[in-house]
C-alpha cells in the first residue's frame, strides 16, 4: 500500500469517518492520488460501514 | 435548437445564465462553487486535469429547463407530452465526437477524470448526471439515469435499487450468472436526460422518446467494447459491465433528490473496460438537489395532465414546484364545473407519490405564490374543501412515512392531502371580482416623471 492509503487505514482504525472527513484531512495531497490511494484502500477489502454511513476498518479482513 | 450539450450551453450563455469562471479549480470544490452561484457554472480549467473542463447546475432552475426545451416555463409539460406523443428512432453514424478519445486497458482508468467532491456525507465521489445504456436479449434497449460512487480507478457502485427497466435487465443476467454490458454517456443534451427519467414502457426505446423531444433522431455511435450504443455528441462515455454479484457492495451515502442525504445502501458493482471522450472533454457535474427535481418536473407534470384528462377535467396549467422536489406536490389551474375541483384533486393525488395537490381556477397563476395564497386564503374553507385520503403508497426517502419503523422490505404508505381552491360552488364569481384602479389605462408613470 502507499503511504497515502496506509495513512487513509491508520485514521479509519482510529475511529470510523465520513469519506468528507477523510478527504479534508487531506486537501494538501493531490485529487488523483487521494483516489488511488482510496482504490487501494478499498481493493484491501478491510473497509465497513457503520449506520451513520461512516467508513471503518474492520475488526479482521473480511 | 441543436441536439447536442454543447449547443445547450451555448443557448444558456446566449441567455445570460452561464458563469465561466477562468482560474484553475479543485474538483473538490466544484459543486461547493455551483451552489454558490446564481448562474450554472462553467470551470474553464481543473487543477491537476489540464485536458478537462467542467460544467455543472445547467438545469438548476425552471427557467434553464425551459430554455433547455425552447418552449415557456408554464409550457414544459405540454411540450414534453407532445415530444414523447411522436418519437423518432435514432439513427447510427460511423464516426463520433465521444470517441476522439479511447483508454482501455489500464489507461481506462477512473481517476483520470476530475470526479467531483460533492456533499459532506457522501460516501464517495459521485458521477450523477449519467445516461446508462443497456440491453437485454428479450426487452432490447434500455436507458435510464444512475448514480455512480467511485470505489478504486476500475470500479464504482451503482444505485440499482429502486425499481427500473435496468434493475430487471440486470436481475436476468445475475440469474444466468452473466454480466451486464453496460454504456455511460456523460454530457449529452438534456432531451436525452429526461428521456431516460421518463418511465417509458419496457420495449420503448428511450432514444426514440428523445428523438421526438428534439424533433429529429438522436445520432449514435456503436462503442467500442461493448455491444451497445451512446449517443456519438456525448462529452464522455464509460464501458463496462455492471459484475454478477448482486446487491452486495456498499454505496452510499448521497445527497438525495429530496434535499436530504441519503443512506448506505447494497448495490451491484461497475467494472470499467474503456473511457472514451472528445478532444477537448467537458466533465458534466448534474448538480444535487436542483437538476435532478428538475428533471423530474416535466414527467410529472405531463402525468398530472394525463391524470386530469382521464377524470374529463379541463387542465389550464399545472406546477409540481421545486419545494416539494417536483415530485410531491401537484398544483394545477382548471376550467371547473361544478364539482371538478373534487374530481381533480382525486386525479392529482392518484399521480405516482404525489402527497399534496392543489388545484384552482383558470383566473389564478399557479406560478405565482401570492396568487395561490389568495386563492387558498379566499376559496377555501377548511371542513369543506380539504380531502386526506390515508394509505396511499409512498417513498422511503420521505422521513415522515416513518420508514425505519417497517421491518426488512416493508414499504412505506403515505397519506395524502388535496386542497380545492377552487370557487366554492354557490358563491357567485363575482365575489372574486380583482380591484381595479381608476383612470388605470387613462396616465402613464412615464409622462411624469
Amino acid at each position: 500500500m502507499s503511504p497515502l492509503a496506509q495513512s487513509l487505514v491508520a485514521e479509519l482504525r482510529e475511529r470510523p469517518r465520513h469519506f468528507g472527513e477523510l478527504v479534508e484531512a487531506h486537501m494538501e495531497a493531490p485529487w488523483r492520488d487521494f483516489l488511488r490511494a482510496w482504490g487501494e484502500v478499498r481493493a484491501a477489502d478491510v473497509l465497513e460501514r457503520d449506520d451513520a454511513g461512516r467508513y471503518r476498518i474492520a475488526a479482521s479482513p473480511s | 435548437m441543436g441536439t447536442g450539450f454543447r449547443e445547450f450551453l451555448k443557448q444558456l450563455e446566449d441567455a445570460g445564465e452561464l458563469l465561466r469562471l477562468p482560474k484553475a479549480v479543485d474538483p473538490r470544490h466544484l459543486s461547493a462553487l455551483m451552489a454558490q452561484s446564481p448562474q450554472a457554472t462553467f470551470f474553464q480549467q481543473i487543477a491537476g486535469y489540464p485536458d478537462w473542463r467542467a460544467v455543472g447546475a445547467v438545469l438548476s432552475t425552471r427557467r434553464r429547463l425551459a430554455l433547455a426545451m425552447g418552449c415557456p416555463e408554464h409550457a414544459i409539460a405540454p411540450r414534453f407530452e407532445e415530444g414523447i406523443r411522436r418519437p423518432i428512432e435514432a439513427r447510427l453514424v460511423e464516426r463520433a465526437p465521444c470517441q476522439e478519445v479511447v483508454w482501455t486497458g489500464e489507461d481506462a482508468d477512473l481517476t483520470r477524470l476530475p470526479l467531483p467532491m460533492m456533499h459532506v456525507k457522501d460516501g464517495g465521489p459521485y458521477i450523477s448526471g449519467t445516461l446508462v445504456v443497456s440491453r437485454d436479449p428479450e426487452y432490447g434497449r434500455n436507458v435510464g439515469s444512475y448514480r455512480m460512487m467511485y470505489r478504486t480507478p476500475r470500479e464504482t457502485g451503482i444505485d440499482l435499487v429502486s425499481s427500473s427497466d435496468m434493475r430487471v435487465y440486470y436481475q436476468r443476467a445475475l440469474d444466468q450468472g452473466r454480466p451486464l454490458p453496460i454504456a455511460v454517456a456523460v454530457g449529452v443534451h438534456p432531451f436525452e436526460l429526461l428521456a431516460a427519467s421518463y418511465k417509458a414502457p419496457i420495449a420503448v426505446d428511450e432514444f426514440a422518446i428523445a428523438g421526438g423531444l428534439h424533433g429529429t433522431p438522436v445520432e449514435l455511435v456503436r462503442c467500442r467494447t461493448v455491444d451497445l450504443e451512446v449517443p456519438a455528441q456525448a462529452e464522455l462515455v464509460l464501458e463496462g459491465e455492471l459484475l454478477p454479484v448482486g446487491w452486495t457492495a456498499d454505496e452510499g451515502p448521497f445527497g438525495e433528490f429530496s434535499h436530504i442525504t441519503g443512506e448506505v445502501k447494497w448495490n451491484p458493482i461497475f467494472r470499467v473496460r474503456a473511457i472514451t471522450h472528445r478532444r477537448d472533454p467537458i466533465f458534466y457535474v448534474l448538480q444535487m438537489p436542483w437538476e435532478n427535481d428538475w428533471l423530474a418536473a416535466p414527467v410529472i407534470e405531463a402525468a398530472g395532465l394525463q391524470a386530469l384528462r382521464v377524470a374529463s377535467v379541463e387542465p389550464v396549467a399545472i406546477r409540481a414546484p421545486v419545494g416539494s422536489c417536483c415530485y410531491w406536490t401537484l398544483i394545477a389551474s382548471i376550467r371547473k364545473r361544478p364539482g371538478e375541483g373534487m374530481n381533480a384533486l382525486l386525479a392529482l393525488l392518484s399521480v405516482a407519490e404525489v402527497k399534496l395537490a392543489i388545484v384552482t381556477d383558470d383566473d389564478i397563476d399557479i406560478g405565482n405564490p401570492d396568487e395561490l395564497d389568495w386563492a387558498m386564503t379566499f376559496r377555501v374553507q377548511a371542513d369543506r374543501d380539504v380531502l386526506i385520503v390515508p394509505g396511499g403508497r409512498g417513498k422511503h426517502i420521505d422521513p415522515s412515512v416513518r420508514a425505519g419503523l417497517l421491518g426488512k422490505g416493508g414499504l412505506p404508505t403515505t397519506a395524502k392531502l388535496g386542497i380545492d381552491a377552487t370557487i366554492p360552488e354557490g358563491v357567485p364569481r363575482s365575489h372574486y371580482e380583482r380591484l381595479r384602479y381608476f383612470a388605470k389605462d387613462a396616465v402613464r408613470l412615464e409622462d411624469y416623471r
